[in-house]
């Protein structure tokens, strides 16, 4: 690529809970950016506020202040259809939990997204085969949820975030369920994704195994950015951290 | 197959919204939701049934009697005064249709209770579908459209069992308490007149209207609440 685009850029967002009279800050003033094409890990232990800046970057929430910019965009001005329009075509969701619905098959599934977004349905079912094929689920195209393994179901989750070709994938602890080495193949699978289709990859863990994959690794402490770091200086650290566990 | 994506916003701004998903493709997820759901929605169904059924029988039962008591003929008199159910005189008619309203009132608020509670569940068991949804581009409307469209289905089809099971019912009712032989189309006509379009009819409005509270708030809701809320 010879022009890196800023794809994601936030500006000191901040994010405060409030529950009952408590004040939950989860984000204290998050600046970043993240190019086009990048695979970026977001690092932190649990409570660090990573889920909540995903929801801020995929529009499914709304900062206290601050602003997020989707290809110097600001999300915040965007009206209901459009943002809608942002979730659908240029976003692609990952969750921990896989969030497939449980009564749909597989290529039922990973239609959704493009029955949202208008197209037929020969052209849905076309298209949801080729992906589900091609994250190797190609011989279980009507398997409910229920029938396949937690890393089948995170391959569907992963075919349906590709399904309307997006710009961005968020990735909330895609492997968080899973064992070792189907997180590893999980990862793999992104990092394939990233290499053929140029889709940006955002993704957010607390598991040092699960960095190699990384362009950068944005590191989160209570709601803060406290280390950025690149692949360079990565190969080093994940050395040290894997010896020190 | 490397290839630079091109800008998110960049060109005419006015096609990058999402358009309405025509009402065609909420109809046909419907379908599509309800046929593989139908395991699940049988308790559902059946709650409902049971309860509309309940409903028709009081709604029914004491109009046919009613009907029957129209009848001058001697045979049907004999009957009804065996199985005590004719009417001495005023008080005792009054005292009946006291009853009959205190069972009205008994059966069509358990309806009401069974049929609110039923739909209310089987929504907010789905609000995590529901935030999943909006994740992948459903617009508010859409959600709504979807479950409304679903609760016409299963209140009439729900209220449809239940009103014919309940008519069946009262017509096994009457023919044990009195003879079968004097159930002529007549009675049954005005039988079935009474009970069965209005529990149908109720039946249906109550469960759309019970799923349009709980279906709004979900479809209002960010979806990062959505799909946070534990049921
Ligand atoms: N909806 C919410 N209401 C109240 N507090 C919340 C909510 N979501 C997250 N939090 C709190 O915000 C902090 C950051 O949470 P989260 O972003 O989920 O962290 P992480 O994903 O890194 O584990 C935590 O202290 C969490 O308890
Ligand atoms: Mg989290």
């Amino acid at each position: 690529m010879a022009v890196t685009r800023e794809i994601v850029r936030t500006h000191d967002v901040v994010k405060t809970y409030y529950m009952g009279t408590e004040e939950v800050h989860a984000l204290q003033g998050v600046t970043t950016s993240i190019s086009a094409g990048e695979y970026v890990s977001i690092m932190g232990p649990s409570g660090s506020g990573k889920s909540t800046f995903f929801n801020m970057v995929g529009g499914l929430d709304k900062p206290t202040s601050g602003e997020v910019y989707i290809d110097e965009v600001d999300v915040s001005q965007l009206d209901v259809y459009e943002l809608a329009w942002l979730r659908c075509r240029k976003i692609g969701y990952i969750f921990q939990t896989f969030n497939l619905i449980p009564v749909m098959n597989a290529i039922e599934n990973v239609s959704l997204p493009m029955v949202f977004a208008g197209k037929s349905s020969d052209e849905c079912r076309d298209k949801a085969a080729e992906l589900l094929k091609k994250v190797g689920l190609g011989d279980r195209l009507t398997h409910r949820p229920i029938e396949m393994s937690g890393g089948q179901q995170q391959r569907v989750a992963i075919a349906r975030s590709l399904a309307n070709d997006p710009a961005i994938i968020l990735a909330d602890e895609p492997t968080g369920n899973l064992d070792l080495k189907t997180g590893q193949e999980i990862i793999a699978l992104l990092t394939q994704m990233k290499e053929e289709q140029g889709v940006t990859i955002i993704t957010a863990t607390h598991d040092h195994k699960m960095l190699a994959a990384s362009d950068r690794v944005v590191w989160f402490t209570d709601g803060k950015v406290v280390r950025v770091q690149n692949r360079e200086e990565l190969n080093i650290q994940v050395g040290t951290i894997d010896g020190e566990d | 197959m490397s290839q630079v994506q091109e800008s998110i916003f960049g060109g005419d701004r006015s096609e990058k919204r999402l358009e309405k998903v025509p009402l065609r493709k909420a109809w046909d997820m419907c379908v599509q939701n309800l046929r593989n759901r139908r395991g699940r929605y049988m308790l559902v169904f059946i709650s409902i049934a049971v309860v509309v059924s309940f409903f028709v029988i009081t709604l029914t039962y004491q109009r046919m009697l009613t009907e029957l008591r129209k009848n001058e003929d001697v045979h049907t008199r004999a009957v009804m005064q065996r199985a005590g159910l004719v009417l001495t005189d005023e008080d005792a008619a009054i005292k009946q249709r006291d009853r009959m309203i205190w069972l009205l009132i008994l059966s069509g608020s358990l309806a009401f209770v069974g049929v609110t509670n039923t739909m209310y569940m089987s929504v907010t068991e789905r609000y995590r579908e529901i935030g999943t949804l909006k994740c992948l581009g459903a617009l508010d409307g859409f959600v709504v459209q979807l479950f409304i469209i679903e609760s016409v289905l299963i209140g009439l089809v729900g209220s449809t069992i239940g009103a014919l099971l309940g008519f069946i019912l009262t017509l096994l009712q009457v023919g044990m308490t009195l003879e079968f032989g004097l159930l002529g189309w007549r009675v049954v006509l005005v039988g079935f007149g009474a009970g069965v379009p209005a529990a149908i009819l109720g039946g249906t409005v109550l469960t759309v209207l019970a799923s349009i509270y709980p279906t709004v708030a979900a479809a209002r809701m960010k979806p990062v609440d959505a799909m946070r809320v534990e049921v």
